[in-house]
């Protein structure tokens, strides 16, 4: 038992460091450009993300021994689509605002490669604890490499990082007054998200050949 | 309509907003089908054929199904919670029927691209170009979606042909180990969407 | 048939089930969602005109307009939702006009993709230059200090496009709603 859940804690973990979804496998490229022009767009895509993958892991790990094989995909294809009507549905009643700013990439979620690829590969062969530690992490692992990208170009588009919620809006960093005028507003545009992401991308890599090598020596 | 409000759709979709380098969609096959010129146009052509038949289906779909059923129900809209499940069913289908049409009566251009047609399922521009047909009210009009869809492919094309094209020249470059692979083709993207933002106010 | 009911049994009762899932969302949800819609949509018409407390949709020319009255029921102007083209893409805004149509009380963007930093600009205070302007003539956009008697205004700097597409809209409205208005008063 004890085995066990080790190995669930690890495929959550890997799924937020050792195997990102975004900055190592390279999976659901889209959202991550697009909507990281801000943290909070990030924060919110990432949730959706989570709960359908969660859902979809869920559903395919309760029905891996009644899928047949030839129609696992159509299924997959049916419960995503399903999960992620849901989320917009949701999003659009609680989060107007940022819901109309994330527009078509809420349903895009549905061709989100991470979901499809997570329950190819672990929900249909695993149960239910091991799918859920899988899904929890990926999704996890989804979050965070949005908001970093997020929270690098909305500090250097904008001057400052601000996690807005009315009256309870946070400012988490403010650069000097100096630098406003000066704002990188490239950052917040187009270009500016696949720069971050291929510098981002760049340094993981960096940094993954450095241990490799430390573990060799 | 007028047709120079038809070009003006085209020029938009595949220029200006152009859906890879403007509306990030269709970013995992503009990273991987992307090495050689030769697979970047088949990909282009199978995205292009796609989207221009799923955008037209989809839109009947939504206009000639879905809302007449809903407004015999007393709310035209009464129906749209069944939207992406229905779209993305359409994708997969279509996928499906072009990929047996085309090995059935033009085994040759199967031959040229059909091996990309299974991997269209997942790109997000096919669903995200019918997305924005059902989101924009201008796309009410079948015309206007129809040149809409068919932009979005040609610019998907356009993209995918000029990234592969620079990726042959660097090939035998000398990029810094951790930025090859994704990460320099990322960079470069960058500045061909740097580039594309000159359009910007093109046919205005 | 016994072989296609095998096959298929999963994917059918998995259709109905998550039907009848999203059914059930969207009845809940529906009616917050549509509120939320509303509320957007009256916020910005509550910036447009003054003392509103009722709206009451009519239709000129293709284009949506709000008669709005205030607490006495007195009319207190109207708001005028209209789109057109902008730099990048498709501008939408509501623009208010006073009960009898002579002047803007107030413009606001509600929906833009123009240049951030640059052309967004129209959605914030920049939009408040056109309080007070007449629709007698048609309003003019000047890169330099604008006018107020020439029926003038400033252009934000590097993005003159977006505000000549901005007034180009509200111009439009003056040309084929402003003289309709008569009718619906």
């Amino acid at each position: 038992m004890a085995e066990e859940n080790g190995s669930n804690f690890r495929q959550f973990r890997d799924g937020v460091i050792g195997n990102n979804p975004v900055l190592v496998q390279l999976l659901g490229m889209c959202p991550t450009l697009a909507v990281t022009n801000t943290l909070e767009n990030a924060l919110v895509m990432g949730a959706a993300v989570t709960f359908v993958l969660v859902m979809s892991n869920l559903v395919t790990s309760l029905l891996r021994h009644q899928i047949k094989p030839h129609v696992r995909i159509l299924v997959f294809t049916l419960t995503i689509a399903t999960f992620v009507t849901i989320a917009d549905l949701v999003l659009k009643a609680n989060m107007y605002e940022v819901s109309k700013k994330l527009g078509p990439f809420v349903p895009l979620i549905i061709v989100n490669c991470i979901i499809i690829c997570r329950a190819e590969v672990v929900a249909i062969k695993n149960g239910l604890a091991r799918s859920l530690a899988d899904a929890f992490g990926m999704g996890l692992g989804f979050t965070t490499a949005l908001s970093i990208l997020g929270a690098i170009r909305e500090i250097l588009g904008s001057g400052s990082l601000t996690l807005p919620g009315g009256a309870t809006s946070l400012k988490l960093v403010q650069l000097p007054a100096a630098f406003e005028p000066h704002a990188w507003i490239i950052m917040v545009l187009p270009p500016g998200a696949f720069l971050t992401l291929g510098v981002v991308i760049g340094i993981v890599n960096q940094l993954r050949y450095r241990k490799v090598k430390g573990g060799a020596a | 309509m007028s047709f120079g409000a038809l070009i003006g759709i085209f020029l938009g979709v595949a220029l200006v907003n152009n859906m890879v380098l403007a509306g990030f969609m269709g970013i995992c096959p503009f990273l991987g089908v992307s090495r050689k010129v030769d697979m970047a146009v088949g990909m282009g052509c199978a995205v292009t054929f796609v989207m221009t038949v799923s955008g037209v289906v989809t839109w009947l779909l939504v206009h000639a199904v879905l809302t007449p059923i809903g407004a015999a129900f007393g709310n035209p809209e009464a129906l749209y919670f069944l939207k992406y499940v229905i779209f993305i069913m359409v994708i997969a289908s279509m996928v499906q029927l072009v990929e047996m049409y085309l090995r059935k009566f033009f085994p040759s251009l199967y031959t040229a691209f059909g091996v990309f047609l299974p991997l269209i399922t997942t790109n997000c521009a096919i669903l995200g170009a019918c997305l924005l047909i059902d989101m924009k009210p201008e796309y009410q009009n079948l015309l206007n979606a129809t040149v809409f869809a068919f932009g979005g492919g040609i610019g998907f094309m356009m993209a995918i042909t000029i990234m592969a094209g620079i990726r042959e020249h660097i090939r035998f470059s000398d990029v810094p180990r951790c930025l090859q692979g994704p990460g320099i083709t990322l960079l470069m993207a960058g500045m061909l969407a740097l580039a594309f933002m000159g359009f910007t106010g093109i046919g205005k | 048939m016994k072989k296609f009911v095998e096959e298929s049994w999963l994917i059918l009762l998995l259709g109905v089930v998550f039907a009848l899932m999203l059914a059930g969302a969207q009845t809940t949800l529906s009616a917050r969602i549509r509120e939320n819609q509303q509320r957007a949509l009256n916020e910005a018409i509550g910036e447009v005109v003054p003392h509103v407390s009722r709206t009451e949709v009519i239709e000129i020319e293709g284009y949506q307009v709000f008669k709005c009255h205030d607490e006495q029921g007195q009319l207190s102007g109207w708001a005028v939702r209209a789109s057109g083209s902008g730099f990048v893409d498709k501008i939408t805004l509501v623009v208010g006009l006073s009960p009898d149509g002579e002047r803007v009380t107030g413009l606001k963007v509600i929906e833009n993709v123009e240049t951030p930093g640059l052309g967004n600009k129209i959605e914030g205070e920049w939009a408040s230059q056109y309080e007070g302007l007449s629709f007698a003539k048609a309003i003019q956009v000047e890169k330099g200090p604008p006018d107020p008697a020439r029926n003038q205004i400033q252009a934000i700097t590097g993005a003159t496009w977006s505000s000549r597409y901005v007034t180009d809209i509200v111009n439009e409205v003056a040309n084929r709603v402003r003289p309709k208005l008569a009718e619906h008063r």
